[in-house]
């Protein structure tokens, strides 16, 4: 009795080993349900394309090749540029967007500033009215010159209302307003309050939406499809993924329309292995970003928790 | 107060926005107008004098935007150096092509044309998403029937009065023509697309089988038909259907019903009836619902009986799947007989590409309407600032093989090289780097022959769809934008009920008048007589 009693003590919080063995079970499956399709993602790349033909996508294909990885960085060099875009819009994006939503919540938090009902509701606004895509685009292109340039894949994407908010009621939850009272009294300008006292409390709420800006901006491949017409290698990798699929899905859909054209055309198409090079390509950067992340991600989580 | 005034700027910004949108639209169609009233005074004073030489023009950027395209950056940049060299020497133009892929065509110029881009030429068709006779009713494009004796001369006498007559269409500046037509595959012969060599395996007489089934509009209900298909499926196994393709292609072969362009999306009720041995004969145009024939009705039992026999696999009668199922066991031959749109020497192409002997069993003479005519199309932008120079760049692309073949196939050396015989020998590497969809680009019987194809090739193709009849509903084209409430409704029984009857997974007996109750229901009729109404005016005259 009394060993048992001592042996619940030492396990604070502790379930019975049947509940345990349940809940792990129950996350080891979803965690294997994630992991699954990439999995699957990665052994389609390697599949022969003879064996996807004869029984599909399979775990376990007939036969393993690497032609399709070879082939896509051998003869296709916008690969490389797209991957160099990719990079240079999320690096770029993340940073100058997540810059600006943390400065603009920032102000919104302090209560001291004049127009926060103004500019909250105005951010907020654009979250339930929309202009529209053919006005969007008219300003995008014609007003504001975000018309094939680098600049046209980061730009539209750069204020984003929700990581305000995000970023808002972080500041309100884990930076005290005495903090910054306290700091004016000790004779902090404005600028040293926040780029010394407030930012180094801000990181995980700011890597929180780091994290979210990079996703956006590495996912992305609508802009590219309305402002990168002309000058093509400046299309990022998802683009050129989706420019593959949606070509494949096109010509499948109008062959009723266009006849024996459409399975010619068809028949020029990257293969489906090659298809999911691409899947894995853009995969693997961003899947190696999270773990950079989740640390403060983690830290944020237990920094507006009671502690002790 | 402060809200009030955020308020107030929000709504501003939104009408300042939607006002940009409008002011957009609204200088489209007042752009529509420009060059229709400008042309007679440019044509008046050029009339005389023909066209003036290049170095008499001012130099001019031309931005067109093509459909289908596979081209990399690199090589376009290439292949253009030596384009633009050819350009401005004859009509001082500097090109600047963009390069729409399958998959990206419909969003980007959707939208390109809502935005009133400055792009002077886009493909267009009855296809794609900037349907030609839509676009041309709202003002996107010029109306070219004015500017095409003084720009387009030569233009108008290759490409053949017949084609021009499918391109004609109720416009915003009245009926006419508003795109330059392809001088493509611009002809339709449905056919049975037969595996030849599974056939010789059964034993059969490959060559006689095919005579006896040619034009012959009985033979998806003849018992030869049948044997065939058991055949097969005795020899091949219990889960092999000999029968593929898609059922709404077999609809139209084995009824001998045409598509009507205008028709709903996707969802097709209606049918034109013609004469399948010569399409041109008047056998009382008129358009009916699909459904409510014998003939129809009598279709669907048979595709219902021969499905009940295991022919045609749940796939094909699937409209998710059927696609990708006809593509894949065309692929592997893993078929008898399937259904085909003919292009000119497909068959060849399939041989080669599925590794068994394809042969084509035609079912209908070649014939032309306005599916096939507008099946790819240029068309000048609205917001052209020269539009006579881009109907001058047409002109030259339809008319001039050096430039046809540059723009079309490359450069020499480049993307191809040229055999002693005159044929040429695409350099493949190269040539997957630089491939525009040939067929979407213009009067391709210009090109050179491929030594695959042979030197007469383009004779070939040439007399092959010369000999195309018109079909007596000539280019008509329905309008049903007005009808849009029914055309929700009609799509809509039509996804519940068509595609299975058509694939043969719903018994017609208890089904087809079901059916028919429901569209009728949805307002079939109010679509017929419309249909009805305007053919009549159409051929009216």
């Amino acid at each position: 009795m009394a060993v048992k009693g001592k042996k619940k003590n030492l396990r604070l919080n502790s379930v019975s080993p049947g509940a345990e063995a349940v809940i792990y079970v129950i996350l080891g499956l979803f965690a294997l349900c994630c992991i699954i399709p990439f999995v699957f993602v990665i052994i389609i790349s390697f599949s022969a394309e003879s064996s996807i033909r004869s029984i599909g996508y399979s775990f376990i294909p007939q036969a393993w090749s690497t032609d399709a990885f070879r082939y896509a960085f051998r003869k296709l060099p916008q690969i490389w540029r797209s991957y160099f875009n990719s990079i240079f819009i999320t690096v770029v994006g993340t940073a100058l967007s997540t810059f600006m939503c943390a400065l603009y919540a920032y102000v919104l938090y302090r209560p001291d500033f004049k127009f926060r009902g103004f500019f909250n509701f105005f951010s907020f606004f654009t979250m339930i009215f929309g202009g529209g895509l053919v006005p969007t685009y008219i300003v995008c292109k014609q007003v504001l010159g975000l018309n094939e340039n680098y600049a046209a894949l980061i730009v539209p994407l750069l204020v984003n209302p929700f990581n305000i908010i995000i970023m808002r009621t972080f500041f309100k939850s884990s930076v005290p307003l005495e903090l910054i009272e306290a700091a004016t009294i000790d004779g902090s300008g404005e600028y040293n309050t926040l780029f010394r006292v407030v930012a180094p409390i801000a990181k995980p709420g700011v890597a929180t939406i780091a994290l979210l800006n990079a996703l956006v901006f590495w996912n992305d491949w609508y802009l590219s499809l309305l402002y990168i017409q002309r000058n093509k290698v400046l299309q990022p990798l998802q683009a050129l993924l989706m420019e593959l699929q949606n070509n494949v899905e096109y010509l499948s859909r109008m062959s009723g329309q266009m006849g024996a054209a459409a399975i010619n055309e068809a028949a020029k198409m990257p293969t489906q292995s090659l298809r999911m090079v691409l899947v894995v390509l853009i995969v693997v950067p961003i899947a190696c970003a999270y773990p950079f992340f989740q640390r403060y991600i983690v830290a944020g989580l237990s920094v507006g928790s009671v502690k002790g | 107060m402060k809200k009030i005034l955020a308020m107030l700027l929000a709504l501003v910004m939104v009408l300042g926005l939607a006002a940009c949108g409008g002011g957009g639209d609204a200088n489209q169609t007042s752009d529509a107008n420009k060059p229709a009233e400008n042309t007679p005074d440019t044509s008046g004073g050029n009339k005389q004098d023909d066209v003036p030489a290049a170095s008499d023009l001012d130099p001019v950027t031309l931005r067109i935007w093509f459909h289908g395209s596979n081209v990399s950056p690199e090589a376009s940049n290439k292949v253009m150096e030596s384009v633009n060299a050819y350009l401005q020497d004859k009509i001082n133009v500097t090109l600047e092509p963009i390069w729409g892929t399958w998959g990206d065509f419909d969003t980007a110029t959707v939208t390109a044309l809502a935005g009133g881009d400055d792009v002077d030429i886009y493909f267009t068709c009855n296809w794609s998403a900037n349907e030609y006779n839509k676009y041309a009713r709202d003002g996107y494009w010029v109306k070219l029937d004015d500017m095409l004796p003084t720009y387009g001369a030569e233009l108008l006498t290759t490409i053949p009065e017949g084609i021009w007559e499918c391109a004609k269409t109720n416009g915003y500046d009245g009926v006419g023509v508003y795109a330059v037509p392809a001088l493509k595959d611009t002809a339709t012969q449905n056919c049975w697309d037969l595996n030849a060599t599974l056939l010789a395996e059964l034993g059969y007489d490959v060559d006689a089988f095919i005579a006896s089934a040619s034009m012959n509009p009985d033979f998806y209900y003849s018992d030869e038909f049948e044997e065939a298909l058991q055949k097969a499926k005795d020899y091949k196994g219990g889960d092999f259907y000999p029968l593929v393709g898609e059922p709404v292609v077999f609809e139209r072969i084995a009824t001998g019903t045409a598509i009507i362009t205008g028709d709903l999306n996707g969802a097709p009720v209606l049918s034109y009836y013609y004469d399948v041995e010569h399409p041109a004969t008047d056998i009382g145009s008129k358009i009916v619902c699909k459904y409510a024939t014998p003939e129809f009705k009598k279709f669907a039992e048979r595709t219902y009986y021969l499905s009940q026999k295991g022919f045609i696999s749940p796939q094909t009668q699937n409209v998710d799947t059927a696609n990708n199922y006809r593509e894949a066991c065309a692929k592997t031959g893993d078929y008898l007989i399937s259904s085909q749109s003919y292009a000119f020497g497909c068959e060849l192409d399939y041989s080669r590409e599925r590794g068994i002997d394809v042969r084509m069993i035609p079912t209908d003479a070649p014939y032309m309407d306005a599916t096939s005519g507008q099946g790819a199309m240029m068309a000048i932008s609205a917001t052209s600032k020269n539009p006579e120079r881009a109907l001058m760049f047409l002109n030259l692309l339809n008319t001039d093989p050096e430039l046809m073949t540059l723009l079309n196939y490359g450069v020499e050396g480049y993307t191809y090289n040229k055999n002693a015989d005159g044929t040429i020998t695409f350099i493949d590497d190269v040539r997957a780097t630089y491939s525009p969809w040939r067929n979407g680009m213009g009067n391709i019987r210009q090109l050179p022959p491929t030594a695959e194809e042979g030197l007469d090739y383009w004779d070939r193709f040439s007399a092959y769809y010369d000999s195309a009849e018109v079909l007596p509903y000539g280019s008509f084209i329905l309008d049903a934008s007005e009808l849009s409430n029914e055309a929700t409704a009609l799509a809509n029984v039509y996804g519940q009920y068509g595609f299975q009857l058509m694939g043969g997974a719903t018994n017609p007996d208890t089904v087809l008048p079901e059916f028919l109750a429901k569209l009728e229901e949805a307002g079939i009729q109010k679509l017929l007589d419309a249909a009805n109404e305007q053919l009549a005016a159409y051929l009216a005259g």
